[in-house]
């Protein structure tokens, strides 16, 4: 018995090991997954790791099963006590042909390895990555027609700010992207080091202050690429249809995204989110962003709305008014936050709030209103708004939004109280 | 044939220490040799034994922190939103974890192989510089001291003993909290504070302290072998020990220098990491990892060393293909320092400089398959015998493998841009550190400790102690591997629940206190082996090399009569080989010389610990702190200067037949 | 002189003293800082050439005359311990003292260039370049210090005739080694940070 004493101890700890397959057998298909893969980059991703599972699997069963073999076969059995086996020193055949078949298994890794790492470092070279050939909406200049679509993501501790250069908008941590086109994104960092991991649709490239960092990502396949991968053929109309049918079913969606490089005391809560959209809603939404809120609530004018501000405010009533006047105002928001179309909020320490509240997420992605309809839970949405402003520092420890070496909210003498925060949330619930 | 039966001895002369009288050292005082108070004694030894034990003692209470620290972690993390802790104080444990586990207890735990086993192994009487040794080790006790000095002040300001106000206004946070590896620039001033400032001083002098205990084993295995003991004759672990030396001198210059331009940005502003002022982060993470890859394998070779040795004891063969697998330990260490980028593959390196380190990082995969190889080689055609080592070293040998597999998969950096920075890494090294290091390690504490103290281990705790450890390392880091895939990052003190990612890390934390309750039943083990009555005798074991012809535990001159070796496995080839390979004795009729304890050792080392939280506290503008660091350096140079005119001392030893 | 002969009694398997064997290890490590502080000096010159132009502050001159002095110095130590091996003390001290001469000219030097730099407006936070040349040409300037001061406790050590060729050769050897590299050190820093800067 004693002898099997360490073949007991692998049953063991292989049935310890059943459980763990059984959970892993459940579901891959969540929201980060790398499994699940939405677009060419983390296609290749995901083939390559697949291609790595095989091989090291192989090995494993290989050399595991003649260890196992060999751990039982040459067990000291009962009266072996005084037999001295064969003193064998080695045999060079045996250990130079092993050496041989491993490198020969690594060149199966390496080769398309290499392959992955020239296709997933740029945007692929060809027409129809570039801007001009796609984009078929507003003007964009001549230089970006030549260039491909660009977002520049930039981290803030912790937060994120895309820009879209050639289209002159700014949004921030979530992102609206056209399915099926080629988008190169821009890594910049202001303070330390983060990392954009979109894990569906590609894996992470980290931003880094004070170096130009990029990669590239896509959501779905291109229809070039779609139809060849499914060997499609029919007319372009049914070609056409069969294509947005794979993007309407597999690839419009909301993607999550999260920082993956350590960037201090709320690193764990600085997520983001892109959304997948078809071209014309991508249109669309540019659309807005560019020129924003036009309007002051009660459908004012801007000017008519500063001048009553600026007179006589008490003129100026109902909770929405109240609570951008509060915006504007006491709690200092707007010298931070800058809200497209509003004249005098123009600060640029923050996020870009425009249209904030058609955001399905606020606080860099931590507090969450989306349905599964992937409409706004209005109600959640104001609860967030409220927990966001009222106790910022622990959603967020360490923000600059509640201390900010004296121009923060929680510095604010006095504090806000519910009533006010429940005003600016209000005005806040009325950017959409 | 062994060491006792040919000893010749003059019964008339001094034999045992303690009747030996003490004499004046070179400036006059007493040497604190043969002193009856314990504590002296072993604050003054020289004799690598005591300073392994020593080692060793530390390094198991520093893997209890670390695992302390790491079962917090797990807690925090069994459910998701859990607030259990704050976000800094989890930042603070996971640095603290890492930092503790890689250079507080796992490499002196390696330490503390090196210095009881290399002497003995290769049939010296001490290390060539046993003075140096000591410095080694107490220079290790105030590096740890000053890393972990942001806890203390912490305790204190628990118990409201202390608080960063008036004078210490300016340290904002003691411990540290940016990770084990540092990345600027959230090392830089403007982010973090006091902590960080210990834990540049505190890897500066431990820096120190391995280095210099390197230096001394690479002289130690060059140049005081045994006749016989060539260098193709020497026990694996002992060619581990001398590979994981040279990589020691040649890898911690980069981040002793790399610490040193921190320091300097953050003490005396200038530029290095600073983005400012023009200094780019990137070069931190170059500096780091010409460091840290070849640290991996400081950490892993001697894991590798000790397998090595056991293998062959309970196979009774000897190991398959000594000659490629000592071969192979050095390409690895080679290969170790071409291979740092591949922990920055998603730093945007460019194509070709990725697909280089790729290559590179996949044909390192080579020389470890080769040893994998070669053990499986060791036991074909064994008489394997299932002894508490031997479990555990078979052990790592399967588990090391499912870490190397996970390694293979980040070699191809494509795949590795998904795994990067998420849990997935966390599982590939903690099986290679856990399954890996930890299990050779608790396999050599298994298989020397009788050697060690002269005692047998008794009972049957060893079984559970491997049921418990192997079951819990895989319930918790197997699923580490599908949380990673899953898209969870790491070092994130919390997460949304509807990610998927709860059922995994509830029962990562329930694994995790499974294999802590093993650690915690192998420290049973020890203590009960300490208190065991069952002599261990010379060889317990069966064994193959030198350290075990001598007596358990070894005396303090270790072979009453240095042996001369004809044959590799040497202790073997005289139980059992062929005449001609049967040991000899060099005659010693003259006695033995034996070098003299010292304080100065320790009087040097410990200038360290006002020296580093001196220099710590500058940068918070502590007053005096600058005063501090200048008064350690007193100490330092002072210790120094009067262990060089103190003279090395020493006395004779005569052994005779009893004593042995 | 830190005499660390534990066993007078033990053999060496290589024809080299322990002691030797450690100096030499040690800079081979040292190799590795400077490597590391040489090449973090490079990367950044490199990276902006334009940030500062150090041919208006250096004086090739001044530091041609140093590195002139330090080799020099090099050579008084060779014959120092060549006159050790034959045990003619006085001859050894007379040439040490010469060492320590030179190194502290050449220190003088050094602390004469920084105070000219600084006040020229190079600091250690101008930019990248003060941060990387002070530490690199600082650390190389410990280095020549910690060497001066071995020297002269060595110098003391050997007044009272306790040190003998057969016991202390391989001392002054091995502080030979160190003193050789420390200015083998020097030359390749004169050459990479200050004579390229001329050339190019």
């Amino acid at each position: 018995m004693k002898k099997l004493k360490a073949l007991r101890i692998w049953l063991m700890s292989i049935l310890g090991l059943i459980p763990l397959i059984f959970i892993s057998g459940c579901n891959l298909n969540t929201r980060m997954s790398t499994f699940v893969t939405k677009g060419p980059v983390a296609e290749t991703q995901l083939d390559l790791f697949m291609l790595t599972v095989w091989v090291t699997g192989f090995i494993f069963l290989a050399v595991g099963g003649v260890y196992v073999y060999v751990v039982i076969r040459f067990r000291d059995k009962k009266g072996d006590e005084n037999i001295i086996p064969t003193q064998g020193h080695g045999n060079p055949l045996i250990e130079l042909s092993l050496i041989g078949i491993s490198i020969l298994l690594l060149v199966i890794i390496a080769v398309p390895t290499l392959q992955g790492i020239w296709y997933t470092h740029d945007v692929p070279d060809d027409e129809s990555s570039l801007l001009g050939s796609w984009y078929s909406h507003g003007d964009i200049s001549d230089a970006a027609k030549e260039e491909p679509f660009i977002i520049r993501a930039i981290g803030y501790r912790w937060w994120w700010e895309f820009e879209y250069p050639q289209l002159g908008i700014t949004t921030a941590n979530e992102f609206v992207i056209p399915a099926g086109r080629p988008i190169h994104i821009e890594l910049r960092s202001v303070d330390v080091i983060h990392s954009f991991w979109l894990p569906k649709i590609a894996g992470k490239v980290d931003l880094i202050p004070g170096r130009a960092n990029s990669m590239w990502i896509q959501a779905g396949d291109s229809k070039e690429a779609w139809i060849e991968k499914n060997n499609f053929s029919g007319s372009d109309s049914e070609t056409q249809l069969a294509y947005l049918k794979y993007l309407e079913d597999e690839i419009y969606d909301y993607y999550y995204g999260q920082c993956a490089e350590y960037c201090g005391d709320s690193h764990a809560r600085m997520l983001f989110r892109a959304h997948v959209v078809s071209d014309d809603r991508f249109y669309s939404w540019i659309d807005r962003m560019k020129t924003g809120h036009t309007k002051a609530p009660d459908d004012m004018n801007w000017d008519n709305w500063y001048q009553a501000y600026d007179q006589s405010p008490e003129t100026l009533t109902g909770d929405i008014n109240e609570g951008l006047k509060l915006f504007m105002g006491r709690a200092k928001c707007a010298t931070c936050h800058v809200v497209k179309g509003n004249p005098r909020a123009v600060g640029v320490a923050g996020p870009n709030l425009t249209y904030l509240a058609e955001r399905h997420s606020i606080a860099a992605g931590w507090l969450n209103h989306r349905n599964e309809d992937n409409t706004v839970d209005k109600k959640a949405q104001l609860a967030n708004f409220i927990q966001w402003i009222k106790h910022t520092d622990d959603v967020k420890p360490g923000n600059l939004m509640w201390k900010a070496k004296g121009g923060g909210i929680g510095e604010l003498q006095p504090l806000l109280n519910d009533e006010e925060i429940r005003k600016i949330s209000l005005y806040l619930q009325s950017l959409q | 044939m062994t060491t006792d039966t040919t000893i010749i001895s003059n019964p008339k002369q001094n034999t045992d220490i303690s009747e030996l009288k003490p004499e004046l050292s070179d400036i006059g005082l007493v040497r604190p040799d043969h002193s009856k108070n314990v504590f002296i004694d072993w604050l003054t030894t020289v004799d690598h034994k005591k300073i392994g034990l020593m080692y060793g003692t530390l390094a198991l209470f520093f893997l209890l922190v670390g695992g302390l620290e790491a079962l917090v972690i797990r807690t925090q993390l069994a459910v998701p939103e859990n607030d259990l802790i704050s976000a800094q104080r989890y930042n603070q444990l996971f640095t603290m974890h890492g930092t503790t586990m890689i250079f507080l207890a796992i490499m002196p735990l390696n330490a503390a192989f090196f210095n009881f086993l290399v002497p003995l192994q290769i049939g010296a009487r001490d290390v060539a510089f046993p003075r140096i040794n000591a410095f080694s080790l107490w220079a290790f006790v105030a590096g740890a001291l000053v890393v972990n000095f942001g806890w203390i002040l912490q305790a204190l300001e628990a118990f409201g003993l202390f608080s960063a106000s008036g004078p210490t206004a300016g340290m904002n946070d003691f411990v540290p909290a940016m990770g084990w590896f540092g990345y600027a620039p959230i090392t830089g001033k403007e982010f973090t504070g006091a902590g960080t400032d210990f834990w540049i001083m505190g890897l500066q002098i431990l820096g120190v302290a391995s280095i210099s205990a390197s230096f001394n084993f690479i002289v130690t295995i060059i140049n005081m072998r045994a006749p016989g003991v060539k260098m193709m004759r020497l026990p694996v672990f002992t060619w581990m020990t001398l590979i994981v030396s040279l990589l020691i001198i040649f890898a911690f210059p980069a981040i002793t220098i790399a610490l040193a331009q921190l320091m300097f940005d953050r003490v005396f502003g200038t530029n290095f990491f600073s983005v400012a002022g023009g200094g780019q982060p990137i070069l931190w993470q170059h500096l780091f990892w010409i460091f840290g890859h070849p640290e991996v394998y400081i950490l892993v070779l001697p894991a590798m060393g000790i397998v090595s040795e056991v293998l062959p004891t309970f196979a009774r063969k000897p190991l398959f293909g000594y000659a490629i697998v000592v071969f192979s330990g050095a390409v690895i260490g080679f290969l170790g320092f071409a291979v740092w980028s591949h922990h920055m593959f998603t730093t945007g390196l460019g194509k070709i400089a990725t697909a280089a380190f790729s290559l590179l990082t996949m044909a390192i995969a080579v020389p470890t398959g080769v040893k994998i190889f070669n053990w499986v080689g060791t036991l074909w055609g064994g008489k394997i015998r299932f002894h508490a080592p031997m479990i555990f070293a078979l052990g790592f040998v399967w588990m090391f493998m499912m870490g190397g597999f996970s390694g293979i998969m980040h070699s191809s950096a494509p795949a590795d841009a998904q795994q990067q920075d998420s849990y997935f890494v966390i599982a590939h090294f903690h099986y290679v550190a856990i399954g890996g290091i930890l299990l050779a390690i608790v396999s050599g504490i298994y298989y020397w400790l009788p050697k060690m103290i002269g005692r047998m281990w008794q009972g049957k705790l060893n079984i559970w102690v491997g049921i418990l450890t192997v079951v819990g390392l895989n319930i918790t880091f197997f699923p580490m591997h599908f949380l990673g895939l899953l898209g969870m990052p790491r070092r994130t003190h919390t997460y949304l629940s509807g990610f998927g990612w709860e059922t995994y890390n509830l029962v990562c934390t329930i694994g995790s206190y499974i294999l802590a309750f093993g650690v915690l039943l192998l420290l049973v083990d020890i203590i009960r082996c300490f208190r065991s009555k069952i002599p261990a005798g010379n060889d317990p074991w069966d064994a193959r090399t030198l350290e075990w012809a001598t007596s358990s535990p070894p005396k303090v001159y270790n072979f009453a009569q240095t042996p001369i070796v004809n044959a590799r496995d040497a202790f073997w080839a005289d139980k059992y080989g062929p005449l001609d390979r049967k040991m000899g004795m060099v005659d010693e009729s003259h006695g033995i010389h034996m070098p003299s304890q010292s304080w100065m050792p320790l009087i040097a080392s410990f200038g360290f610990i006002p020296l580093g939280l001196g220099m710590s506290l500058m940068q918070a503008g502590v007053p005096y702190a600058g005063y501090t660091a200048i008064l350690g350096l007193v100490i330092l140079v002072l210790g120094i200067a009067l262990w060089a005119i103190e003279g090395p001392g020493g006395y004779h030893l005569h052994p005779n037949k009893q004593s042995h | 002189m830190s005499q660390e002969v534990a066993h007078d009694d033990s053999h060496h398997n290589l024809m080299v003293k322990n002691k030797k064997l450690l100096m030499w290890l040690f800079l081979g490590s040292d190799c590795m800082f400077f490597g590391t502080l040489i090449s973090t000096h490079l990367i950044y010159r490199k990276l902006y050439p334009e940030e500062f132009d150090p041919t208006l502050l250096f004086s090739l001159e001044l530091t041609s005359f140093s590195t002139f002095i330090l080799l020099m110095s090099s050579f008084l130590m060779a014959l120092s311990v060549s006159a050790m091996h034959k045990g003619e003390i006085k001859s050894f001290r007379r040439n040490v003292i010469g060492v320590i001469f030179f190194g502290l000219i050449f220190l003088g030097c050094q602390v004469y260039e920084f105070a000219h730099f600084v006040h020229e407006g190079l600091t250690l936070s101008t930019g990248t370049f003060g941060s990387t040349f002070y530490l690199m040409t600082g650390t190389h300037g410990v280095h020549v210090a910690i060497g001066v001061f071995w020297l002269i406790s060595m110098l003391f050590y050997s007044k009272g005739g306790n040190m003998e060729a057969h016991k202390n050769a391989v001392d002054v050897e091995t502080a030979g080694l160190y003193w050789h590299f420390v200015d083998i050190v020097w030359i390749v820093i004169f050459t990479v940070v200050y004579l390229i800067e001329f050339i190019a």
